[in-house]
């Protein structure tokens, strides 16, 4: 079950072997799990719900401030 | 009077000696009228042409899609109007990725190309006044268009929110959605978008789904139109077809698809200028535009939002926000900017199907006598392109974008050969920028987040992100480092090591 801000179709399901070799230098990486790296192509789930301020109410909300010359907080 | 001895002055001979030219030496046109050193039309025209950058497009696919060297992927809380406080636990994201192209071509050596990634708007938390969700209710179509009615009581009292259709007190409604690709992924209200691999669980089938270009929004009736010709479909055979063959279903809600940007020159169509050295010669470089070159366009000025100095650096402290302040009906900035001039899109009747290479097959024949003639070729020449960094990130994507048919022509070699000189060509400069440019790159190059708001990227972050330039902010960008986490540059965070 996909959570929130997850991708849920993308093309870069990561190996160990392609973790492993991600690192630069000497420096250890710690990591649980396969990070999340949004890539082209993938989709995300953002289902908001009731309440909550949604990217398309925020982005209305952000076209409606300018066209009455309203800036951001 | 006395003659004119040896004055050529009247002399109608010595005229005709200077003016008629040997037929010999007669040599065709093989520049153009103030282009300087463009050789020729049609030399021009292969440069110029859409199967050019679909094939380079490849080419860099294949060099940085295993390694993906300059990828930043980042998430933008979208910024609150004043006076409008958050509610509600989840903020408002959009997500997306920066990725870098070394370049030679560039101040600092990066074309950045941006990629806000589908599903970050949906229209199951549009609703109208009585809180219905804006679902598909109904389709109808002409040869060019859908026409989709959405759910819920719209009239000009209540018309659709925005961003679809926003009222403008100073003029005509804005509509920022428009060029914007629609998807319909989402079955049920919050449900996870479908992927053209999703299997219907009651049918044992794929759902399946559309994709088209947003073309109109009637705000007042809750109507969208959408145009066929470049639409796609994922059909329940798990192949991509274009046009689609089929419409949108109903009750189902749309989400928005990638959207791509670009800082070359080839895609915002401005050349700019650029004082770097990094081919480290040595050669004296002086920005300057020709006055001929110089149009009506656009000049926009960077200012710095405290003091409202201008402000051009390519990178600022990421607590430093800039303004955008744009002069309309200006020249082009003499020295930093000039236009390229316009472009057409292609408005060819979907009907007529998608366009591949030329089949050559524009005659009819019989005992080998050619019985008619017609010319099949469509303006694609004309059509609006991306540049080879999208075509880059489109073959990345996974889908094969429909080979454009401008194929190059008047080469001297056969198109097998031209296209080895360019491969060859290709591998060729990826080496030398692999070595000099981007070693020298990683040193020089400017870095997301601090340069978003640089003269060259804060117009592609406008137009990747759709939202008004005033509301890109540092502040508001996380980006996300090698091991999924994400981290605050405003707060001075630093991705893992």
């Amino acid at each position: 079950m996909a959570n929130f801000g997850d991708v849920i179709e993308t093309r870069y399901n990561l190996s160990e072997q392609q973790l492993a070799a991600s690192k630069f230098g000497f420096s250890p990486v710690y990591f649980d799990g396969s990070p999340t790296v949004y890539s082209p192509g993938d989709v995300v789930h953002l289902p908001y719900v009731s309440g909550e301020t949604s990217s398309m109410k925020a982005l209305g909300n952000a076209w409606a401030a300018y066209a009455s010359g309203v800036t951001p907080a | 009077m006395g003659s004119k001895s040896g004055a050529s002055f009247g002399s109608f001979s010595y005229f005709g000696d200077q003016d008629l030219p040997s037929v010999n030496t007669i040599k065709p046109i093989t520049t153009e009228f103030s282009r300087g050193s463009v050789p020729n039309s049609i030399a021009r025209m292969d440069r110029e042409s859409a199967w050019t950058r679909w094939r380079r497009g490849y080419e860099m696919a294949v060099s940085v899609g295993i390694q993906h060297p300059f990828t930043y992927p980042f998430e933008y809380r979208v910024p609150f109007p004043a006076g409008t406080p958050p509610s509600g636990g989840n903020q408002p994201l959009i997500m997306g990725v920066v990725q870098g192209f070394p370049t030679s071509k560039k101040e600092f050596g990066m074309h950045w190309v941006g990629c806000r990634i589908g599903g970050n708007l949906r229209f199951d938390n549009i609703t109208d006044s009585t809180g219905t969700p804006a679902s598909i209710a109904s389709v109808t179509e002409d040869d060019e268009y859908w026409y989709v009615q959405l759910s819920g009581t719209w009239s000009s009292v209540h018309p659709l929110p925005p961003p679809l259709y926003v009222p403008n007190p100073s003029g005509s409604p804005l509509k920022p959605l428009l060029g914007e690709t629609l998807e319909d992924k989402i079955i049920t209200p919050g449900g996870i978008p479908v992927t053209k691999n999703t299997i219907n669980p009651a049918t044992d089938k794929r759902y399946g789904y559309v994709q088209a270009v947003l073309i109109d929004v009637d705000g007042e009736n809750g109507i969208l139109k959408l145009k066929k010709s470049g639409s796609f479909q994922a059909t329940p055979d798990n192949v991509y077809l274009t046009p689609s063959s089929g419409s949108f279903t109903t009750g189902r809600y749309f989400t928005v698809g990638t959207r791509y940007a670009c800082t070359c020159q080839d895609f915002t169509r401005r050349s700019y200028a650029f004082t770097m050295n990094l081919e480290q010669k040595e050669i004296r470089r002086f920005p300057y535009t020709r006055p001929s070159l110089l149009k009506y366009g656009r000049h926009e000025l960077i200012t710095n939002s405290n003091t409202g100095t201008i402000n051009n650096q390519a990178m600022t402290d990421p607590n430093q926000n800039r303004n955008l302040d744009l002069t309309l009906a200006s020249i082009d900035n003499p020295g930093v900017f000039s236009d390229f001039g316009g472009r057409y899109l292609r408005n060819v009747p979907a009907i007529e199907g998608a366009e591949g290479p030329s089949t050559f097959v524009d005659y009819t024949a019989k005992n080998n006598e050619i019985t008619s003639y017609s010319d099949y070729w469509s303006p694609l020449l004309d059509e609006m392109r991306y540049c080879k960094h999208i075509y880059s990130l489109r073959f990345e994507e996974g889908i094969l974008p429909p080979e454009p048919s401008d194929l190059p022509v008047g080469t001297t070699d056969s198109l097998t050969d031209w296209e080895q000189n360019l491969t060859k060509e290709s591998s060729i400069s990826k080496q030398h920028i692999a070595t000099a440019n981007t070693i020298r790159g990683v040193a020089l190059m400017d870095v997301p987040p601090r340069n978003f708001q640089s003269p060259q990227v804060l117009p592609m972050m406008q137009k990747l992100l759709n939202v008004p330039a005033s509301f890109i902010r540092l502040e508001n960008f996380r980006m996300q480092d090698k091991t999924g986490a994400f981290y605050d540059p405003s707060a001075y965070e630093s991705p893992a090591t």
